[in-house]
């Protein structure tokens, strides 16, 4: 398999929870997906969608009811430390060693992905400076903020080379400067050839970041592919920003009554989403901007974000597995 | 190996962080040795009659003593799954490139040495503090059997913190179990003098089987024949114990 290039293959994978009490409850449906080499690959859908069910069971954490899942060419059941020699992973949970020092934490990790040890203090250097944790090395990670425990956490995995790397949304709770550094550090493992397969809420994230994108709902792909076949799913989606003189309730009214894919607005300034190929429209919006005064107009291509809404229907869900994912 | 070594040295590193935890862990038994075991040493002046020997109790208490310390050690180290659990860590863990089985040694190696430490200490202050007859010409039996039960009790405590999720729940659990495990066996009295059903309750407890081949083997009192039975029953549950645990591990963490 790993001939073909694909480092992760999920055929026909169905996951099936079945409490004590209640109805059995379907996480994954038959999803089928494959996750080439060197590739940086995102996998998106809302609360309950099953990515993090997803994500336990590559990381061999949990076993699929059935369906095929290999990473590496192992499968996920039978060869689940092959697979674990491997990979490294950012799990959703806060996963560090409270009673551990900052530093204490990157070497017992480095320790367990069998790191030599003469190397472990120089990797130890350039993780702490690559995650701005220089200053709190000694400190115990009790002592530390939610967002520097969690950095810790994900500084760990850059201490080991591992060809898989999975992230269950690992920039959460991070301030903007050190998501952008890890944002960096993803990019950079994917350029030495690293498969990085990711799940994020954040999707300006992954639109930056992700080489192909899978948006799963109910435990089914429902759409798979690089930015632009993805975007192409809303054919001619724009997204319009236009900032009134004065915004007023009459215009929010007018706007309102209109086709539109999504509307927002905040002081002056109206956003909203449209489709090119709704010419009746155009000329509608014209009128209305010819109407009220109008300082400053924006048309741009429609956003993953836009995308992610029209194709989940817009509305807030609960997927099938609840808490569960 | 090295995945075992790492373990090991986690749990080292934690340990580390405090030292007031690793000293109540290595003077524990003895403290409990010099004030419970004196004090029924003093109400059983006559000594006490195991097996048609006449001992004093401190010296019949040893052995009890330092089966407690197993099995005290054992909670301890099982315990740290709810800690681990909480601190998030736990299911990091299992992703890293080691068996399960590899995973529990490691962490039941480093306090069987800590069990090492303490049984020395025991031993070494009892037999000064306490003119404690010991049979040093048995000393590896007591600490192959304190390994055993350390580990055994620990094996056979993870089967349940892994399946437990709540920490009070597990609290309890250890509880009924300390109590009944402690007090139906040969830990504080000889079972040859219990009541009926108590002696068989106590024939029946691992605990019993692991106290009498320590009692054995450091102060030479029990029927040989019994106590090579005991300690093949209780070498049989060391082994059950682990198979349990892996499997645990395994399969039940999230199904």
């Amino acid at each position: 398999m790993e001939s073909t290039g694909r480092i992760i293959e999920i055929e026909e994978l169905v996951k099936v929870f079945r409490p004590r009490s209640g109805m059995p409850v379907t996480a994954l449906d038959g999803l089928s997906l494959s996750v080439r080499q060197g590739e940086i690959f995102g996998l998106l859908g809302r609360n309950g969608a099953g990515k993090t069910t997803l994500l336990r069971i590559l990381t061999t954490l949990s076993a699929p009811t059935s369906g095929a899942v290999r990473v590496l060419g192992h499968d996920v059941q039978r060869e689940g430390l092959q697979i674990r020699r491997n990979m490294c992973v950012v799990l959703q949970e806060n996963a560090v060693e409270l009673y551990l020092s900052v530093i204490d934490n990157l070497t017992t990790y480095a320790r367990f992905h069998a790191i030599p040890r003469a190397d472990i203090p120089v990797r130890a250097e350039r993780v702490l400076r690559q995650f701005g944790l220089e200053e709190h090395r000694n400190q115990k990670v009790i002592d530390l903020s939610g967002g520097l425990k969690r950095r810790v956490q994900v500084a760990k995995v850059f201490m080991v080379d591992k060809p898989v790397v999975f992230l269950d949304e690992a920039t959460t709770g991070m301030d903007p400067i050190n998501k952008r550094a890890t944002l960096e550090a993803i990019r950079e493992q994917a350029r030495a050839g690293r498969t990085i397969f990711l799940t994020t809420h954040i999707l300006e994230e992954a639109e930056e970041l992700c080489d192909t994108i899978a948006i799963i709902d109910r435990g089914r792909c429902i759409a798979l592919g690089d930015l632009p076949t993805i975007k192409s799913l809303i054919p001619n989606a724009f997204d319009i920003t236009i900032t009134f003189v004065s915004l007023t309730d009459e215009i929010l009214g007018e706007f309102q009554t209109l086709p539109l894919l999504k509307i927002s607005h905040k002081g002056n300034t109206l956003e909203a989403c449209i489709r090119s190929t709704d010419l009746g429209l155009f000329e509608t919006l014209s009128q209305l901007t010819r109407r009220y005064p109008v300082r400053h107009f924006e048309v741009r291509s429609a956003t993953l974000e836009d995308v992610f809404i029209e194709l989940l229907g817009g509305k807030p869900g609960t997927g099938p597995a609840g808490d569960l994912t | 190996m090295n995945m075992i070594l790492a373990v090991m040295y986690r749990e080292y590193r934690i340990r580390k962080t405090s030292l007031t935890w690793l000293f109540y862990d290595l003077f524990m038994p003895l403290t409990y040795l010099l004030l419970f075991g004196i004090g029924l040493d003093r109400a059983f002046a006559t000594g006490i009659t195991v097996a048609g020997q006449v001992v004093n109790y401190n010296a019949f208490f040893l052995s009890g003593v330092l089966a407690m310390a197993c099995f005290g050690i054992a909670i301890n180290t099982s315990y740290g799954f709810f800690v681990d659990r909480d601190n998030g860590i736990f299911y990091e863990f299992l992703t890293y490139p080691m068996t399960r089985a590899q995973f529990l040694i490691g962490k039941i190696l480093f306090n069987c040495l800590l069990s090492l430490v303490q049984t020395l200490l025991t031993i070494v202050l009892g037999v000064l503090l306490l003119s404690i007859p010991l049979a040093w010409n048995r000393i590896l039996f007591v600490l192959l059997g304190v390994l055993l039960g350390t580990a055994g009790w620990f094996f056979f405590l993870a089967t349940f913190a892994l399946r437990i999720r709540r920490n009070d729940m597990f609290n309890t659990f250890i509880n009924v179990a300390y109590f009944i495990l402690m007090f139906a066996s040969s830990l504080f009295y000889p079972v040859g003098q219990l009541p009926g059903w108590l002696r068989i309750l106590a024939y029946l407890n691992p605990m019993t089987w692991h106290t009498d081949a320590l009692r054995y083997a450091t102060i030479g009192v029990g029927t040989f024949d019994v106590v090579v039975l005991e300690a093949l029953g209780f070498s049989c549950f060391f082994l059950c114990s682990f198979a349990a645990a892996v499997r645990t591990l395994r399969r039940g963490i999230l199904r």
